[in-house]
């Protein structure tokens, strides 16, 4: 990173570098509502994706795009609302809004991705924020996690108005979260920490006629 | 008992019932058989049931009148147990079940023989319309004794007052096309629409889809009118794009064809949804649709004729009488007199002699009724008596007799003399209202068409009526409509259409209908035997008459005085007649008298489904930090800040004994002034700001100035709304040239962050800066009190020498193990380090942090002792000390404001108005109570004058005030018109007990005045 970089944006990697226990944002729902197990019963599947790095991007598309093809091998989606992935589903990229993306990439990622963007960026305006601290992702399966959508919010999650690749901001019960597609049947939730324990209770009971069960 | 499970009503074959599976219910105490497939009503009738309740003024007995949604007499009390009890269920909207126990709403004490029965017999002279106005009112202070009685004696039904075993839910629903109603045009147009592909929900309010389908004399394709129901349904049910809710009312119409369906899952099953998988499914459930259009196949009610004693139990609607014999399998008498005004009525004649039962007359308003049926009536031998009408039931608790006459419905005369028929059954219909109910929710005004002496339904864009909803009654022409208006939505959609087949009806000639609403009497209607209007709030045509001589002549001033279309019942069945009525006192047309607005909901809907899951654990969000499993183990008592639990304090066990909140908060407060405490401070604001412009903005958005911030060192700021309001405070570091942490309140983070974008979006684009909320990805966690240097030194390779990191400076490093930014800044005025975390790591350090603690007592503390502490030093707390009515200047913060910045900054223009420049504007100071015990109450008004008369000047009040375990005294920030200026004077505070405490004007820093002790 070149010094000009460094004394602009204050950016360092917040993962310790010796072993130290973490804990997710769900990790007192676990302990307090428990994790329903799944079986053959299960029409709805629960499964957390913790300790992702997620990271916001705001500046100019066009400057993005091509920071981040270079970057991930892999552009921002072309339209608002969708999502675009890596070749192998690990790493995604999700408009938020005309000059926000939304990136989830394997945990530990985070920090370089960070510094190769902010090179390739130069004195492009933009910014690059680290928030996976802030969020956790839940996955959700099952031929009744359509219907279990339907209870929770208000947004269109019929195919033809929810297609694969699709993801927006949202209400859900009486809080936001990010809710998208990333293939035919799995959907998934970006929780806001703090209310990740409200989300998921509310998904335990509103998804026990489903017998909803949660992956370990 | 036998004698009651006989039946007695019940034909030997024919319905739509289930015979061989027998049901048991218990209505008002007594025992009785129905049969699946019946309703709680169809099943009453068949026992011969007449009396299903009193009525709510003059508690006259009443029976069941209708077979549908517009029933208003038989409203009951469901529930065999406390908790299951539901109230106001219409009867004929409840299906049977088996251990179904019923009580009639109304009736103290019992319905057979009513207490409140002298009120009804005496009559109407004792309660006219405006009855409760005029009687109850004077004196005022009875009102809560007369409310007492009148309510138990009118008996609105009660709620259970145990907690509900049944859970309800919410669905939300989006479709290009709602269709409401499933009779002949619903099905019709469903079909038309889910054959061309979109996406169709067909919601019905009964227990099986079909409409009049179900009981209709007509055939359909040369079979049963049911038959080509259950066909379409069949096919409709087999297609991926068409969702069916049957027992499914469709109850608002709210904005933007958002439109609330309330489907009953399990209330046909039993009390309490029954077991499945283990799981009890939700017993109701609100289905909240989104609909690209909507069409409205609603149907039509009957209107049943006012006359005299028309509310005498064994007076019913036409084709409620139908809809028994044909659906249930009921006739619900022997001997019939029907009384119409149309053709379409004649089928309730037909049917009842088809049951074997006796047809005394039909007595038809028009003079030379000509249609088909009436043909079928005349060659079956009926009596038809011309030009003629029930004047007048006979009878006590059921009809025994009617009084028929011709009469002139245009003059509203009786012509002819009157004979007295024997029978036990009135029919009556008066013609057919197409329920708009739904079309009126969207603020559209009905119409009226003369044609079919109905109102019809204006329509707002996107909503559509088909068939009788819309006054097409014809069972072809219905269908055709549906047809014809799916297809006038879909292209609304901008969808090709696939037009459907319609089948083959028989074509029926049909005679014109007359105009007929009340029936004249020989007596005038003021002194007439009662004719009502509105069944179930007891409103006579003589009340609309009284209320229009009173001088309410608009509608809806007659509907408030006489009560007409209140409540549960919506004006289905009275309206119409009640306008007639009022038109006709008026000496005005219908159209010109207008209607009243029905309002939601069409029928009631339980409490339950309207909140869903949003109740108990669910009814609100809690957030927690992720220390918030230590607080819990830890015996943290909680406060909620916003959304938020804040660990309030932290009660200790001293000798088996739980610290009181005053103990732990002294305990607390000492720690930190003494030795070491620790605050979870995450649920602060935080909000990431980077850019090249990212420094001027904050300029331009803070009082104070921001262009000589260093990196590394970290400011104080006030923000202002642009009327030169505080709005909010905080710290905010410079991170990099182009990057700062701005901190916020805790309860004012998502609206500061709103407040950064609009201003930014709106006034100034051209700023290169961004704003991202990062409250949820560091825990901050505040360590504070003169040992805080050496604890933290255990655990740090950040150098906390205090000439390297100085106060108000911040620093990177390690803080056990884990990757921190450290910030000493200090809201106790102790020595204080701010550590920010990522909140995944938060936990670890928290418990690294106790494990050296102990040896320098390090203490948890909560928003209590933070409170204390901040006070002491005078800090404020933006909406706590400030009010959106209070400038830095009137908290003495000057020192925050950069007058001279070369850019304008918000709120700076307000300042200098005159009346932000009033010296005798209230201003914070701080108030000493000359009682050094006494805990001023936060809220207190203040006085200069004690002495004053009543009202005393108030100059100001308290705005914070607590017991200071380092003074040993209570103390408190106060807001004083003047203050600034007033020190060392003397306020008064008096209280509600009559006491009134003295306090001393001061500063409002209360310790450590120079602030040494956060400096060290």
């Amino acid at each position: 990173m070149s010094d000009s970089t460094a004394t602009r944006a204050n950016v360092y990697d917040v993962r310790p570098k010796t072993e130290v226990p973490a804990e997710s944002p769900l990790a007192w729902s676990y302990h307090t509502s428990g994790r329903p197990s799944v079986s053959q019963k299960s029409r709805v599947v629960l499964r957390e994706r913790a300790m992702a790095g997620h990271m916001i991007l705001r500046g100019g598309a066009i400057v993005l795009d091509e920071a981040v093809r270079g970057v991930l091998g892999f552009g921002l989606p072309a339209r608002p609302n969708t999502l675009s992935l890596s070749d192998d589903g690990a790493r995604s990229i999700q408009w938020l809004s005309p000059d926000e993306w939304l990136v989830i990439v394997p945990g530990g990622e985070e920090f370089t991705l960070e510094r190769q963007l902010r090179e390739a960026l130069g004195d492009a305006h933009y910014a690059i924020v680290n928030v996976s601290g802030g969020q956790t992702l839940l996955e959700l399966e099952g031929d009744k996690a359509r219907e279990l959508l339907m209870k929770s919010t208000p947004y269109d999650v019929h195919p033809d108005a929810f297609p694969v690749g699709k993801g927006v901001t949202t209400v859900f019960a009486k809080a936001n979260l990010i809710l998208r597609r990333p293939t035919e049947t799995r959907w998934e939730l970006v929780l806001r920490r703090s209310f990740a324990d409200y989300c998921y209770r509310w998904l335990l009971d509103a998804g026990a006629e489903y017998a909803i069960g949660v992956e370990k | 008992m036998s004698k009651s499970l006989k039946q007695p009503n019940r034909l030997k074959e024919g319905g739509r019932i289930d015979r061989s599976r027998k049901l048991s219910f218990t209505f008002n105490g007594q025992r009785y058989q129905g049969h699946a497939g019946d309703t709680l009503a169809s099943a009453l009738l068949a026992n011969g049931v007449d009396i299903v309740n009193r009525s709510f003024k003059y508690s006259r007995p009443r029976g069941i009148v209708a077979a549908g949604a517009e029933e208003p007499n038989a409203l009951i009390q469901l529930g065999s147990t406390e908790a299951a009890q539901v109230p106001n269920v219409r009867a004929t909207q409840q299906a049977l079940f088996d251990g179904l126990v019923a009580r009639s709403t109304n009736g103290w004490p019992n319905v057979q023989h009513d207490l409140m029965g002298w009120v009804g017999k005496v009559g109407g002279r004792f309660m006219p319309p405006g009855f409760y106005y005029k009687t109850f009112m004077a004196p005022a202070s009875m009102w809560m004794t007369y409310e007492k009685y009148i309510r138990k004696s009118a008996g609105l039904g009660r709620s259970p007052m145990e907690r509900d075993p049944d859970s309800y839910d919410h669905l939300n629903q989006h479709c290009d096309l709602l269709v409401i109603g499933a009779g002949p045009a619903g099905l019709a147009a469903a079909l038309t629409a889910a054959r061309s592909g979109a996406r169709v929900i067909l919601a019905d309010e009964q227990e099986e889809m079909g409409g009049s389908l179900l009981d209709s004399r007509e055939l359909v394709d040369n079979q049963p009118a049911a038959q080509w129901a259950e066909r379409v349904l069949k096919e409709l049910a087999g297609l991926d794009n068409v969702t069916l809710l049957a027992r499914t009312t469709a109850n608002g119409y709210h904005d933007h064809h958002f439109v609330t369906l309330h489907e009953r899952r399990t209330e046909h099953l039993g009390e309490t949804a029954p077991l499945v998988n283990g799981h009890r499914p939700s017993r109701s459930r609100m289905h909240r649709v989104r609909a690209g259009q909507v069409l409205l196949a609603t149907g039509a009610h009957e209107r049943p004729l006012v006359y005299g004693n028309n509310d005498l139990p064994g007076n019913l609607l036409a084709g409620a009488v139908s809809t028994y014999i044909r659906r249930y399998g009921v006739v619900p008498g022997h001997k019939l007199v029907l009384s119409t005004s149309n053709d379409y009525a004649y089928r309730a004649a037909l049917d009842w002699l088809d049951a074997g039962r006796e047809v005394v007359a039909i007595v038809d308003a028009r003079p030379a009724p000509n249609g088909e049926w009436v043909e079928q009536a005349r060659a079956r031998g009926i009596r038809i008596i011309e030009g003629a009408a029930v004047l007048e039931a006979k009878g006590a608790s059921r009809v025994n007799g009617a009084r028929v006459a011709t009469i002139d419905a245009g003059a509203f005369k009786v012509t002819g003399q009157a004979e007295t028929l024997d029978c036990d059954t009135i029919a009556s219909s008066g013609g057919y209202s197409p329920v708009i109910h739904l079309a009126s929710h969207t603020g559209a005004r009905p119409t009226w068409n003369e044609e079919i002496l109905g109102f019809v339904p204006s329509l707002v864009k996107g909503v559509h009526a088909a068939g009788s909803a819309r006054g097409i009654h014809d069972l072809a022409a219905g269908m055709a409509d549906g047809v014809a208006m799916a297809a006038q939505a879909l292209e609304a959609l901008n969808r090709p259409v696939q037009a459907i087949e319609l089948p083959q009806v028989e074509a029926r000639r049909e005679g014109a209908a007359c105009a007929l609403y009340q029936i004249p009497h020989e007596k005038p209607t003021l002194r007439a035997p009662k004719q009502f209007v509105d069944l179930q709030n007891d409103v006579t045509a003589a009340g609309i008459e009284l209320a229009t001589r009173e001088g309410f002549e608009s509608i809806e001033h007659v509907k408030r005085y006489t009560a007409m279309g209140f409540g549960t019942d919506q004006g289905k069945l009275g309206n119409i007649n009640g306008m007639a009525i009022a038109a006709r006192c008026l000496n005005r047309s219908i159209p010109e008298v207008g209607t009243t607005v029905f309002r939601p909901n069409y029928t009631p809907v339980t409490f339950g489904a309207i909140v869903g899951r949003h109740c108990r654990e669910l009814f609100d969000p809690e957030r927690y930090t992720a220390l918030h499993q230590w607080h819990v183990e830890n015996g943290a008592e909680f406060e909620d800040v916003g959304q938020w639990k804040r660990p309030w304090y932290f009660p200790q066990t001293v000798n088996g004994k739980k610290e009181s909140m005053h103990e732990a908060v002294a305990r607390e407060c000492l720690a930190v002034r003494e030795k070491v405490g620790i605050l979870d401070a995450s649920t602060l604001g935080k909000i990431d700001i980077q850019g090249p412009d990212a420094r001027e903005f904050l300029n331009r958005v803070y009082t104070n100035k921001w262009l000589k911030l260093e990196v590394g060192r970290v400011r104080y700021g006030l923000m202002c709304k642009d009327d030169g309001m505080l709005m909010d405070d905080g710290t905010t570091s410079c991170l990099g040239e182009n990057h700062f942490l701005m901190t916020t309140t805790t309860g004012g983070a998502a609206g500061v962050l709103e407040w950064l974008e609009l201003w930014h979006q709106t006034e100034w684009p051209e700023l290169d800066v961004t704003f991202t909320s990062v409250t949820d990805h560091w825990a901050t966690m505040t360590v504070t009190g003169p040992e805080a240097r050496k604890l933290l030194a255990e655990i740090t390779d950040i150098d906390l020498d205090r000439s390297a990191f100085k106060f108000m400076d911040w620093r990177e490093g390690n803080v056990a193990g884990v990757p921190a930014r450290v910030f000493r800044i200090s809201f106790t005025g102790e020595l204080a380090y701010e550590i920010n975390v990522q909140a995944n790591y938060a936990m670890h350090v928290w418990k690294t942090l106790f494990e050296h603690g102990d040896k320098y007592g390090l203490t948890p503390y909560g928003t209590e002792t933070m409170h204390v502490l901040r006070a002491e030093k005078g800090f404020i707390i933006a909406g706590q000390d400030s009010d959106g009515s209070v400038t830095p200047e009137d908290l003495g913060m000057q020192w925050a404001v950069g007058y001279d910045k070369p850019y304008s900054w918000i709120g700076k223009r307000a300042l200098s108005r005159s009346d932000t420049r009033r010296t005798d504007r209230k201003q914070l100071v701080g108030l000493k109570p000359k009682d050094p015990t006494v805990v001023l109450e936060e809220g207190a008004q203040i006085v200069f004058d004690p002495d004053h008369a009543i009202p005393m000047p108030m100059v100001g009040h308290v705005t914070s005030s607590y017991y200071s375990p380092t003074l040993g005294s209570g103390f408190a920030l106060a807001v004083v018109k003047g203050g600034h200026q007033r020190m060392g004077e003397t306020v008064y505070l008096p209280m509600a007990d009559g006491k009134t405490h003295a306090a001393e004007i001061v500063g409002t820093i209360f310790y450590d005045p120079k602030g040494e002790r956060q400096n060290v």
